[in-house]
């Protein structure tokens, strides 16, 4: 039922003659969850592959299979990918983790990155962006538009990196107003559009005017924002084009850096298996598609903000950090380690839903 | 009072997609053919219904060709158990998985695309009567539509002869073909509008209610709707008023969760399941009733040369 296409796709050859390599180009194998959409998490995979395309000319070779649920379907795939000669395999999607890390230890000569998972290899890396920092800085934007002092977010699940996003968020609003309330509706579902947009009426039904919507992989959210004349803040792509008026800013990842990194490694034979967690230190984090409505005063500030964050200067949860129930988690000037950052559990004081137990 | 009107208003529109899915179903199901593949059906006229509006620029367009495709797939499933005599929940399944696919295959270059929805009929004064105007009288055109095809199909299955045809083969095809009722031709008829019904439900999902394009968007709407037929014990205003119920405590769950009420949220999820069978269960307890109403070959396979 789930169709899928192989698509091979050559690198952008050069018009003019080129003496032909020494040897075969690389070939690097790519597997997306869901259909490659205008916009959405494939999409931003898929960039990261014309990223590598781009990087290597015709030393590369790259092919992708879209839609591929996780499960056995998967494991045949990737599996197959290896079969037809792949050096590098990139793995789209959590569930796709331990298929992959059991064919990288039968085939130690190819290499994985994996998105999102924690299981790593001499070969295989997986990767995750530190969203909560964008999300911070949307957040200061959220406080300085809001007139309601009431900021609603649409949340899928409450998964440490979605209520780390949460927490950088509503620390971002408490920097430019204290005073905002911050709602939550948990949708308990990755894909439900016409909930998610249910749900962003709800909250403008409580007056919230401003909506984030927390990976929604549709425009469903953004859409009825746009119809209503709210606010919204989108997470993982741009949807400028679906919002022209009242999209406040779009939180992206940019795999690019990492992707070609990894390709250059695994060429040079230096491949090494990492857990890559990038941020705005690595150019992976990014906010596009500021709007104009925002003031300058707060601009300067989300500025500054970023600017501490590229040089590694500041982490959005540095204490004095209370939770909701009123338990310090942070003291004044403690920062968050890592490890307490990819597992985090709480919220902080100040949003008004509890998290699911 | 901001949340009254978005709790009633919204229960208007986010039942009108069941409602259109269930009265199909009803009439399919009293005429004895159990059909599982609404999610499919859905799914697929959801699909065609936004890639003909975006082509046509037509609403009407978009549905006919939700409602044809719909009921296309849905002749499929009257050939196999009509025809072939294969079983009918086998088939639906089937029918079901086929309509998933299609409808990705259909979607596929649409994929995360956004259309302008389905505007508000436009009531003049009554539009702008404090609190009942925004509820009542600032809903599309289908919203109204859905409430007319309760009505038609209430009359149509309890009150005419075309229903009593319809009922009586249901109950007993083998004694309607003695009579010689044309069994096969009246159940294709109540599957193909099942289908097609099917098929315009999904299109208000994805050109009215959330006017975008994604697969799997239906997300389980159409299972909603076999199980509000069988808990709705067969009866169009109960099942009616089943759905209405299901809109309204889905709206609610997500109202309650945003008014910031330390309820834990999964079971907030499951509320609007939870209370729809509970509700339907107690008001349809009488067992006899049950029995006189459900249409007794359902799901049968069919005994007539």
């Amino acid at each position: 039922m789930q169709r899928r296409n192989i698509v091979l796709s050559f690198a952008a050859a050069a018009t003019f003659a080129l003496p032909a390599a020494a040897d075969d180009p690389m070939k690097i194998g790519f597997v997306y969850p869901s259909p490659i959409a205008d916009v959405g998490w494939s999409a931003e995979l898929n960039a990261g592959r014309l990223a590598i395309e781009e990087a290597f000319g015709d030393k590369v070779e790259t092919f992708f299979v879209e839609n591929v649920p996780e499960g056995p379907d998967a494991a045949r795939i990737i599996n197959q990918m290896a079969a037809q000669g792949a050096d590098m395999i990139m793995l789209g999607s959590f569930g796709y983790m331990n298929d992959g890390i059991s064919l990288a230890e039968r085939r130690p000569d190819l290499t994985f990155i994996h998105a999102s998972g924690y299981l790593l290899a001499d070969n295989f890396s997986n990767f995750q962006s530190r969203n909560y920092e964008t999300s911070y800085l949307v957040g200061m934007a959220a406080a300085d538009v809001t007139e309601t002092d009431t900021v609603g977010i649409v949340a899928a699940f409450a998964i440490p990196e979605v209520v780390g996003m949460i927490n950088g968020f509503t620390l971002g609003v408490q920097a430019v107003n204290p005073d905002v309330t911050v709602k939550v509706v948990w949708l308990n579902s990755w894909f439900d559009p016409p909930k998610a947009q249910e749900s962003a009426r709800a909250l403008m039904a409580q007056d919230s005017d401003v909506i984030y919507s927390l990976y929604q992989d549709t425009p469903s959210v953004v859409t009825v924002a746009e119809e209503e004349g709210v606010w919204v803040i989108n997470t993982s792509s741009d949807m400028k084009e679906y919002a022209p008026n009242w999209l406040l800013a779009s939180q992206i990842a940019d795999w690019s850096s990492f992707f070609v990194k990894s390709a250059q490694a695994t060429m040079d034979g230096t491949f090494k298996g990492e857990a890559f967690w990038g941020g705005y230190a690595d150019d992976t984090v990014d906010v596009k598609s500021w709007s104009s409505s925002i003031s300058a005063e707060t601009m300067a500030k989300i500025e500054s903000a970023e600017a501490a964050m590229r040089a590694g200067e500041f982490h959005p949860l540095t204490g004095p950090i209370v939770d909701q129930d009123g338990t310090e988690r942070l003291v004044a000037g403690e920062v968050i380690d890592d490890k307490s950052m990819s597992g985090i559990d709480w919220l902080v004081a100040g949003v008004e839903t509890r998290i699911p137990q | 009072m901001d949340v009254l009107i978005f709790i009633v208003s919204g229960t208007l529109a986010a039942a009108t997609a069941l409602i259109f899915a269930a009265m199909g179903e009803l009439v399919a199901e009293k005429s004895g053919v159990l059909n599982l593949g609404i999610e499919g059906m859905m799914a697929t006229g959801a699909a065609m219904g936004f890639v003909a509006l975006s082509l046509s620029g037509s609403y009407t367009v978009g549905f006919l060709a939700a409602a044809v495709l719909g009921c296309l797939l849905s002749m499929i499933h009257a050939v196999l158990t009509l025809v072939f005599r294969a079983d009918q929940t086998a088939s639906g399944l089937a029918i079901g998985i086929l309509g998933l696919g299609l409808s990705s295959a259909i979607g596929k270059r649409y994929e995360g695309r956004t259309v302008e929805g389905l505007p508000e009929l436009d009531f003049g004064p009554l539009s702008d009567i404090p609190i009942i105007g925004p509820m009542f009288f600032q809903q599309d055109i289908m919203v109204y539509l859905s409430i007319v095809l309760i009505f038609v199909t209430w009359y149509v299955v309890t009150r005419t002869k075309l229903g009593l045809v319809i009922r009586a083969i249901g109950e007993s095809p083998e004694n309607a073909h003695a009579l010689g009722l044309k069994v096969r031709l009246v159940r294709a008829g109540c599957v193909g509008f099942g289908g097609a019904m099917a098929g315009i439900g999904g299109a208000y999902m994805s050109t009215a209610y959330t006017p975008l394009w994604a697969e799997g968007m239906i997300a389980g709407r159409g299972w909603i709707v076999v199980a509000l037929t069988v808990f709705g014990t067969w009866i169009v205003p109960r099942v009616a008023f089943g759905a209405y119920l299901f809109g309204s405590m889905s709206l609610l769950e997500l109202s309650i969760q945003a008014f910031g009420w330390n309820i834990p949220s999964q079971a907030m999820s499951v509320m609007p399941y939870v209370v729809t069978i509970i509700m339907l269960a107690v008001i349809s307890r009488n067992l006899a009733f049950i029995r006189l109403n459900s249409p007794a070959s359902l799901g049968a396979v069919l005994k007539i040369s």
